[in-house]
């Protein structure tokens, strides 16, 4: 699968510009990675082998497997730095340009934003702000069709949830008021 | 809104009936927490209280199951002793409080929660496939004759069922080896399949393969025979089945079934939760539900319930050190 | 033939207008929790259990069961329209629905998926119909190598199907399995990887890991490109539908595969998601085009979801033989026999013939009725792509957040959820695939624990796995299915007589 789908769909009409400045390779952020992967892999095998790993009378100890996958993790990540370094083709590839990078910013730091108010502002205030705002800020919709959609999109779910299914969810200073 | 028309009900009932204390009373949906899968016997238990507290208008509020059966139940410790003072949270606790704490060092005490009422203790019975031996003496001979260890079934790993398997071993010098499974039900069927030799899962687990006729029950663990009389199967009732210690393997071991609040609520929550637990008892969904599952009845609160707890946990953590089963 | 009178009699218990109209109720709520994110099947199952408490027996289960059916149904739709598998196993029906749907061809994929499921779960209440006391001794020969047996066969089906590289590979399936083996060890009762953590005691939910992986993810690639979700402008009709329906006979060995593999791992606990991903896996193997899957391929959509609903009917025959669920809901509906005095067994068919006849009945009719219902409401799905991106990306990101708290009630999911939106997003970019790490993330501790089981059972010896007939044919067939590529060259270069299932016109 990978990326494939988007290959697919690239005949949109407003496809991206092509001259917007690479923010890094698919080399570099492989390499990342990687060295990532490997050391999760490092940090796994110890934890293992301190519960044990090794193969007693009833069969392998609750370590074993997961002791020996960090070990093909981390080797497979130490072979896939050394493949990156040696590919040429992925250090033309572009991992992002500058243009992309700050579309998917666009959506990843309010769905982040989000999180956290989450945790104050109970689930629906935050939807409701994270709705109203990406469509206001990011889609440029007129502002009370935006307040409109949140607003109905946010009521729905607290009755669909809270109210008729009886699916606790985070709630925050909005509804304590209302007695929920 | 909904303050409103909880202070209009309040007031009615006042009005309506007078004896009725007019104390705490949740404002939200009350939550029986499982410290088990769907399906096993807590979830069971868990899903005819809320039937049986629906059907005889026993709460206000709706009353929701939330299943946390994670990490072998440690999930819903966790999740109980995180909700200091949140009196809208109830869990059906067995003996996993006391073992979870030592087999897996987990950081729980009982002691930090608030505790409601014992409500049952669960029966444990050895059983084999109905082709295997008759008898607990003619079982254990075979155990022994084997070439290779008979295998027993049971949930989960250093919990009830592996504690047993230890003292079955140690008190008659055969081997078994225990194999983990993730429930009762699961145990059951692995039995009938003849891939294990024995289970000794409690009645309810095993209730319907022995109805089939497809296991047969040695003996149960516990001082005296179920008190049930009514035929289960088409020759047998639960009585029929005789003790462990009548057929001269003396193991004991009862498990509690009991319902606890998170720590810090105040006396009038666990008040209110006492008085509901009470009436629950004598609900005939309840009594029912007691006699088809052959748990054996008690109902304990207040000092009697932590007498109770302390004793039932200090012989667990006896059982679990003699076993090997704590971490060091 | 006597099978076929006591199912006449269930037909008789039902056609009553009261059931029909229960029916209706429990399809249409089934669907609509379906289709919430974070309810699904089980939890959707769960919740509207209460509601049945005051009907009687047969009146409960036909309802509980139709919203059964509805769940199945709907749990398709988010798949294909958004990416968010509902179930893990609409995992596999993401692979090509979502492409299509991106091509515009929602209707289509839709009408595939709901088709394709309809025809799975006939075959398996088939089977259910003639062949359940034989079934059911069937899966009593399931022990843990046997099950081992099964998750193995899964895992090889997958191995060098990819064109990725295969370092990459070994990377996903190994991350997926660590990750699976996160919190308590079933058969030491250990806590492993948990690093004194109480979030990650209960060990990583694999719906959470999903919904980053697949939603979130494909919400960061969609800017990204700039793509608007895009509908197809053309209306939805009836057309569609019939062309969809024309095409079907060119599939014939894809759904025949997808059932048989579907009933099989159906009758063994669990094996629905296995069970999705080996009917596309094989799907893919057979195929002669091998690399236009996961590029919006039918027959992409048509294998997983036709075995997925085979097996997720047939997983309530054990649960009604013998009181063992094969999936999360049967486990809940389960729950729902026990509170009306219903216990499943062995006796359940023998004692209450009305309830269990009235049931299997009711899968008949519920699947006919829900499939009705569910073509007919394709055009309102599909026109959810033609609402603007700026309002859906924040919708679908505020559902993958509710969807990934309901699931445990817990905070720290959903910041979990996060950070695997921006793992998926990655691994898509540097090519590391999802799917043998997905399929790792579900199968990796029940593998382990079967195997474990086994070692236990025969005290370290490998041997276990060729003890019978039964299980020493699965393991060799999955052995055969893990050198498939290197047997299929070899057959290739003595002389040029193809595999007989290549012929499957593409």
């Amino acid at each position: 699968m990978s990326n494939a789908e988007i290959e697919i769909a690239v005949d949109d009409p407003t496809a991206p510009e092509e001259n917007s400045p690479s923010v890094t390779s698919n080399r570099a952020v492989d390499v990342a990675v990687s060295l990532l992967l490997l050391a999760l892999a490092v940090v796994l095998a110890w934890d293992n082998w301190r519960t044990g790993a090794s193969w007693d009378s009833t069969g392998p100890e609750a370590g074993y497997f997961p002791f020996y996958l960090s070990v093909i993790l981390g080797g497979a990540s130490l072979y896939g730095i050394g493949a990156a370094f040696l590919s040429s083709k992925e250090a033309m590839e572009t991992f992002v340009t500058r243009a992309q990078l700050r579309r998917v910013m666009a959506v990843f730091v309010p769905t982040l934003l989000f999180c956290i108010a989450m945790q104050f502002l109970g689930i629906y205030v935050a939807s409701f702000l994270l709705i109203a705002g990406f469509m206001r800020i990011v889609g440029k919709i007129a502002i009370w069709k935006s307040l409109l959609t949140a607003f109905l999109f946010s009521a729905v779910m607290f009755v669909t949830f809270d109210i008729v299914f009886d699916v606790l969810m985070p709630k925050g200073p909005l509804e304590a008021a209302f007695g929920y | 809104m909904r303050n409103l028309i909880t202070i209009a009900a309040a007031a009615a009932a006042i009005f309506a009936s007078a004896p009725a204390s007019a104390g705490w009373e949740p404002s939200k949906p009350v939550e029986i927490v499982v410290a088990a899968g769907a399906g096993g016997a807590s979830d069971q238990m868990a899903r005819m209280m809320q039937a049986a507290i629906q059907k005889n208008n026993l709460l206000k509020q709706p009353v929701v199951v939330s299943l946390k059966g994670g990490a072998s139940g440690a999930e819903a410790l966790m999740y109980m002793k995180s909700s200091d003072g949140d009196a809208n949270k109830v869990l059906i606790a067995y003996s996993l409080i006391y073992m979870l704490p030592l087999s897996a060092k987990l950081p729980f005490d009982w002691k930090e929660l608030s505790p409601v009422a014992v409500i049952a203790l669960d029966q444990f019975v050895l059983w084999d496939n109905v082709n295997g031996p008759k008898t607990v003496k003619e079982f254990i001979e075979a155990a022994k004759a084997s070439g290779s260890p008979f295998k027993l079934g049971g949930t989960g790993s250093k919990r009830e069922d592996h504690v047993l398997t230890v003292f079955l071993e140690k008190k008659t010098g055969a081997k078994f080896s225990y194999l983990p499974y993730k429930s009762g039900g699961e145990a059951a069927t692995q039995l009938v399949g003849g891939h294990t030799e024995a289970n000794v899962n409690n009645p309810s687990e095993n209730l319907e393969v022995w109805r089939a006729g497809q296991v047969r029950p040695l003996c149960v663990f516990d001082k005296e025979r179920i008190s049930y009389t009514a035929k289960v199967t088409e020759t047998q009732s639960w009585n029929d089945i005789p003790t462990c210690k009548e057929q001269g393997l003396d193991v004991q071991y009862l498990m509690l079934r009991a319902m606890f609040l998170p720590g810090k609520v105040s006396q009038e929550q666990q008040e209110f939760y006492v008085d509901l637990f009470s009436k629950l008892v004598q609900t005939p969904e309840y009594k029912d539900y007691m006699e088809k599952q052959a748990l054996k009845p008690i109902f304990l609160t207040g000092k009697d319930m932590i007498q109770f707890l302390e004793e039932d946990g200090s012989l667990n953590k006896q059982l679990m050190t003699e076993a090997g089963f704590v971490a060091k | 033939m006597e099978a076929l009178g006591l199912l006449l009699h269930g037909f008789a218990v039902l056609l009553t207008w009261k059931t029909l109209l229960l029916m209706m109720v429990g399809l249409v709520l089934g669907v609509f929790v379906g289709v919430l994110p974070g309810l699904g099947g089980p939890n959707g199952v769960a919740i509207l259990l209460p509601l049945t408490f005051s009907m009687d027996p047969t009146s409960a289960i036909v309802m509980l069961s139709c919203i059964y059916w509805g769940a199945l149904f709907g749990g398709a739709i988010t798949s294909i329209l958004f990416n968010i598998p509902g179930e893990a196993w609409s995992v596999a029906t993401t692979f090509d629905g979502y492409p299509m749907a991106q091509q515009g061809k929602a209707a289509e994929a839709l009408t595939a998926a709901f088709t394709s499921s309809f025809i799975g779960s006939l075959v398996a209440v088939l089977l259910i119909t003639f062949l359940a006391p034989w079934i059911s001794s069937f899966a009593l020969k399931f022990g843990p190598p046997e099950f081992f047996a099964v998750y193995l066969l899964t895992f090889c089906s997958f191995v060098g199907l990819g064109r990725e590289d295969k370092h990459k590979t070994v990377i996903a399936m190994a991350l997926g399995l660590l990750l699976a083996g996160v919190g308590m060890d079933t058969v030491s009762g250990q806590l492993r990887m948990t690093f004194g953590s109480t979030d990650l005691l209960r060990g990583i939910n694999f719906l959470v890991a999903v919904i980053g992986l697949f939603g979130i993810s494909e919400i960061l690639l969609t800017m990204e490109e700039r793509l608007a979700l895009r509908g197809h402008a053309a209306s939805i009709s009836l057309r569609t539908v019939l062309a969809v329906w024309k095409d079907l006979p060119k599939y014939w060995m894809t759904l025949l595969r997808s059932s048989v593999i579907g009933c099989w791992l159906g009758i063994t606990p669990g094996g629905a998601i296995a069970a999705s991903f080996m009917g596309y896996n094989l799907a893919k193997r057979f195929s002669k085009d091998q690399d236009s899957f996961g590029k919006g391929r039918i027959e992409g959509v048509f294998a997983p979801e036709t075995a997925a609903h085979a097996s997720g009917t047939a997983a309530l025959l054990p649960m009604l033989a013998l009181g063992i669920p094969g999936s999360g809901t049967a486990a809940i509906l389960l729950g729902g026999l026990m509170v009306w005095g219903l216990n499943p067994g062995p006796l359940l068919f023998v004692e209450h013939k009305d309830f269990v006849w009235g049931l299997i009945a009711s899968m008949y009719l519920g699947n006919v009725v829900g499939l009705v219902l569910v073509l007919s409401t394709v055009p309102i799905f599909a026109s959810i792509l033609r609402v603007p991106f700026a309002a859906v990306a924040p919708m679908i990101v505020v559902s993958c957040a509710i969807g990934a708290y309901a699931i445990q009630n817990a905070m720290f999911d959903v910041w979990l959820m996060l950070g695997f939106g921006v793992v998926g997003y990655v691994f898509k970019k540097i090519k590391i695939p999802l799917a043998p790490f997905t399929l790792a993330l579900v199968l990796g501790s029940r593998a382990e624990d079967a195997f474990r089981q086994s070692m236990i059972i025969s005290g370290g010896n490998m041997k276990v796995f060729w003890a019978n007939g039964l299980v020493g044919t699965i393991t060799t067939l999955a052995i055969l299915l893990l050198f498939w590529p290197l047997i299929d060259r070899l057959v290739a270069s003595f002389g040029k007589s193809t595999p007989p299932a290549a012929k499957v016109e593409a």
